[in-house]
């Protein structure tokens, strides 16, 4: 990522040095008159009106900041794409043309800051009364122009609706298309439609709209500096005073009606939505001590489920896992305490925030030094990876001369301040808060630093629906008070709730008794991974064994080669690969436990291949030409003679790579597999007593790994002597 | 005579070191053959091409009638008429003396297991083991083991047993025991094809003696033709070697 943004620095830097060497004329551009170009077909942002004048929002926003900027602008409609390439030329200035901001674009342009908020939407024809939504497209002809968002949605979805897709060149087309019954449904830029209908078109709009980019002036890439700067001045003096919104009423004036008679039409496409979360992100959501998942997210997810009448799965699997999931079309949505940021925008749809988070900094209890940022320096402070505090802390790293040291994990974090390796942390406000309610001896010294919001997310693009009733229970949730309900009984009254809690879980008897059914469960989980993967693990060693020593060198390829990518894989990604991997290819979902067994039987099954294979080796060559000698085929040589022996051999590699395998299945914890340490780590998250639990689990590994490997100490014994 | 096994222009070469160069020979039903040499000869090497423990280089191997160097022979068929008896015995060790000699018969759906069983006894009685049948091999000496191997190789009711020195193995006192047995055997009219370093056994047994050295056969006629008026040079002192110590 640092690396991307230096080449690009260094890209614009590279790029604003040749412009202003080769074309250096453009350098005085200041008092010169700006030639923008714009689109011919794009109302409402750009069109000709009766007397073949060129209008719209686009036009009028930038003459009106032009005159409050004081420069003058020479528009000229010449289409969008001869509008790129001229500026792209230097033959323009600027551009302005409804234009979405992208990445790809702020390659070759810089833009202004967005003026604004686009998004596109279906548009049926006004008798239609089939197509009520996406689902209905089925068979059906759907149409948006080449190279927009809209045909980019339309393509993308194309698949999941079973629609065929028509792309075209003007908006004019399409209407005339989709009057001739050549096309059923298009897409296209929402303020476009509703213009469109305002201006009396036979049109309709039946789902909500889909949220899009943002439309931005654009200049070429490294040039012209200036009128952008004048533009954003001039868009928020207009912005400040009225004239903005003006000019958009003036053009869109039934966009807010439009909208509301969609969104009562809103209803769940799914029976039901599998919805990801953190587990150790108390209050937003931890497991309580019965083992139930409760916190502000869980609750008010399932308050919004009910007020909008959809079903929803909530599955505490991780935040990054529950990101990866949502991202490979495991799960339809998360809500994880995550804060809506321009490059999650890029992979997800967010809902409206539902929680202004912010972080603040945490000081042990006892700690008298500091009281504000100023006192850092010289200290070590902390925050979790990747986090906003993170880069809070490192932003801010020099101006109060602290050390910095990111951790893992919230109670890792706890920890370190405790033992003294670590004088302040810093982590969002709700999470401290509900850690000093938790009796963790923790203050906070100052104010908080404003944050982010959090957002319920989708993969973006899909599932629109999903958001739509997200943000329509929301407000529902917020206008009759239940809203208010859930927030305060997390954050202002977990003291009562969760006290008792508290003192009982301090001790290892308390900890127990309240935990030992959860720690059961991920023993329970812990071993019949273990104990099926070794199972199938055995079977797949043989085999790929028996391959290997084999007088066929194709089979002997084969093994070599399985043998070969399982072992250079590290388990970890192995696991990755299976359980996000897979599915992403292959369009079906696996769910944890089936990918864990798959993932530690290939890992176990290509040791074990290697352990037959020596094992076989180390049988005499004598006994295999005694054996053949007789008349025994090779099958039956290996069957009776050959691995009867090396599996005595072998007994101790098995032994040792079952309790490999059995260590191993924490690794799964990664894709959200609740085995037993995933079990400690989720009680971890809602009490925050890690060493304890941390200890409690070892013991729990230690005693059954031992007893295991005693119990095969017994049989290789008897087996033995019985040889 | 009926001739049993056929050798025509045998050569076996590991990479460019030829063991066997090119041998011919034939050995009648009845015929009890002991091949002596020098350590590196070939001897074990020609034994063992003759039941495609080795694959031939070149050449042609029939033995009653089946091509050996033919890769359309069933070779596990043509082996349960050879049994083979090795330097070091290669007993089965996770099988008892009695399992040891009834696994191929009954696996190989020759017999029932009951029958095997009896066969196993007889076999036993023969080479004066039947108190070992259900002791394991490690427990065995030396002789004992290798007269359990030959009852094994007997079980399957071979026509010709090869031996491949059977007795290099054994402490000096062992040697006697197993020796008995192979005697017996060659009394009662199996073809033998033995690889050995007893010369006085040799002289007894055999029908007829062959020398090898460098891969070739150098000379061969019967026991008295060789121990006491060997003709080549190679022979002689090979003799003078291995007889005057």
């Amino acid at each position: 990522m640092k690396n991307k943004s230096i080449y690009l620095a260094l890209l614009g830097a590279l790029i604003v040095f040749t412009t202003a060497f080769v074309g250096g004329s453009q350098a005085e551009a200041a008092d010169k008159k700006y030639t923008i170009g714009t689109d011919l077909t794009f109302a409402p942002f750009e069109f000709k009106d009766s007397s073949n004048k060129t209008v719209g929002i686009d036009i009028d926003l930038l003459n009106a900041i032009a005159k409050d900027q004081n420069f003058d602008v020479d528009i000229k409609s010449i289409g969008f794409d001869s509008a790129i390439q001229q500026v792209q030329a230097g033959q323009i200035d600027g551009m302005i043309a409804g234009m979405t901001i992208t990445d790809e674009r702020k390659k070759s342009f810089d833009f202004s800051d967005p003026y604004f908020d686009s998004g596109i939407v279906m548009a049926i024809s006004g008798e239609n009364k089939e197509i009520k939504e996406y689902k209905d497209l089925k068979g059906k002809t759907v149409g948006a122009k080449v190279g927009t968002e809209s045909a980019t949605f339309i393509e993308k979805n194309k698949e999941k609706y079973g629609y065929n897709v028509k792309l075209l060149d003007t908006a004019d087309t399409m209407y005339d298309m989709l009057y001739s019954g050549n096309l059923d449904a298009i897409f296209d830029d929402y303020p476009v439609i509703g213009y469109a209908i305002t201006q009396g078109k036979d049109l309709k709009m039946v789902t909500d709209y889909e949220r899009g980019g943002q439309y931005g002036f654009a200049v070429k890439k490294g040039t012209n500096p200036e009128l952008i700067k004048k533009f954003n001045a001039g868009l928020k003096k207009l912005k400040a005073n009225g004239t903005y919104d003006k000019i958009l009423a003036k053009y869109i004036k039934s966009e807010t009606t439009t909208k509301n008679t969609t969104e009562t039409s809103i209803k769940p496409v799914k029976d039901e939505y599998v919805i990801g979360t953190d587990i150790t992100f108390a209050p937003f959501e931890f497991s309580a001590t019965n083992g139930e998942y409760q916190g502000i997210d869980i609750e008010l997810l399932n308050a919004i489920a009910k007020n909008q009448g959809f079903t929803v799965k909530i599955q505490p699997i991780g935040f990054d896992t529950a990101v990866q999931q949502v991202q490979a079309n495991q799960i339809d949505g998360m809500i994880a305490g995550m804060t809506i940021t321009d490059e999650r925008k890029k992979s997800f749809d967010f809902s409206s925030p539902y929680f202004d988070s912010g972080i603040v900094m945490a000081v042990a209890k006892k700690n008298k030094e500091i009281s504000t940022y100023k006192d850092l320096k010289g200290k070590t402070v902390g925050a979790k990876v990747g986090t906003e505090s993170a880069d809070f802390i490192q932003k801010n790293k020099d101006k109060y001369g602290y050390k910095v040291k990111l951790v893992d994990t919230t109670d890792t974090m706890y920890q370190m301040i405790a033992s003294g390796n670590m004088d302040a942390i810093f982590d969002d406000y709700p999470v401290i808060g509900y850690a000093v309610k938790q009796g963790q001896p923790l203050k906070m010294v100052t104010e908080k630093e404003k944050g982010g919001s959090y957002g319920f997310a989708v993969k973006k693009g899909t599932n629109p629906e999903l958001i739509a009733m997200f943000n329509q229970g929301l407000k529902e949730l917020k206008a009759n008070g239940d809203y208010d309900k859930i927030l305060n009984k997390y954050i202002d009254s977990a003291k009562k709730k969760d006290t008792a809690a508290t003192v009982d879980e301090s001790t290892f008897g308390g900890l127990l008794k309240n935990n030992y059914p959860s720690l059961l469960s991920g023993l329970g989980k812990t071993l019949s991974l273990t104990f099926i993967s070794f199972a199938i693990a055995v079977v797949i060693g043989v085999l790929f064994g028996l391959m290997n020593v084999s007088n066929i060198k194709l089979l002997r390829f084969i093994a070599t080669v399985y043998i070969d990518i399982i072992r250079g894989i590290p388990l970890l990604v192995l696991a990755m690969f299976i359980f996000i991997g897979i599915p992403n290819l292959a369009g079906f979902k696996i769910n944890e436990m089936t990918a864990g067994i798959i993932t530690l039987s290939l890992n176990a099954g290509a040791y074990i291949a290697e352990i037959v294979r020596g094992g076989i080796k180390a049988v005499p060559v004598g006994q295999t030409e005694a054996a053949r000698s007789l008349g025994l085929s090779y099958g039956k040589t290996m069957q009776k003679i050959i691995l009867p022996q090396a599996f005595k051999i072998m007994i101790p590699s098995f032994i040792n790579q079952f309790v490999i395998s059995l260590k191993d299945t924490t690794i799964l914890s990664a894709i959200g597999l609740v085995e037993l340490l995933q079990s400690g780590k989720i009680i971890i998250a809602r009490n925050l007593q890690s060493f304890k639990v941390y200890l409690i689990i070892s013991i729990i590994y230690i005693v059954v790994i031992t007893t295991l490997t005693k119990l095969s100490g017994v049989i290789e014994r008897r087996i033995s002597k019985n040889g | 005579m009926a001739e049993k096994v056929i050798v025509e222009n045998l050569v076996k070469k590991y990479g460019e070191n030829t063991v066997l160069n090119s041998i011919n020979t034939s050995i009648a039903d009845g015929e009890v053959v002991c091949i002596i040499g020098p350590s590196g000869s070939g001897k074990s090497t020609f034994l063992r091409c003759l039941n495609r423990l080795e694959e031939p280089t070149s050449g042609s191997i029939l033995i009653d009638g089946f091509d050996l160097t033919n890769k359309k022979t069933d070779i596990n068929l043509v082996r349960q008429n050879i049994g083979m008896v090795f330097q070091h015995f290669n007993l089965f060790p996770h099988l008892s003396v009695l399992e040891n000699i009834t696994l191929a018969p009954t696996d190989l759906n020759k017999i029932d297991r009951a029958e095997a069983q009896k066969k196993a006894m007889d076999l036993l009685t023969m080479v004066g083991l039947v108190e070992k049948k259900d002791a394991y091999p490690e427990s065995l000496s030396g002789g004992q083991k290798q007269r359990v191997a030959i009852a094994r190789a007997l079980a399957m009711n071979p026509d010709i047993m090869l031996f491949d020195e059977p007795t290099s193995a054994l402490d000096p006192e062992m040697v006697g025991d197993v020796l008995n047995v192979m005697k017996k055997l060659a009394k009662d009219g199996m073809t033998m094809v033995i690889v050995t370093h007893e010369m006085g056994f040799a002289k007894e047994v055999a029908d007829r003696v062959i020398f090898t050295d460098g891969g070739n056969f150098i000379e061969e006629g019967t026991p008295q033709a060789i121990f006491e008026n060997p003709q080549n040079e190679r022979t002689k002192s090979f003799l003078d070697k291995v007889l005057n110590i």
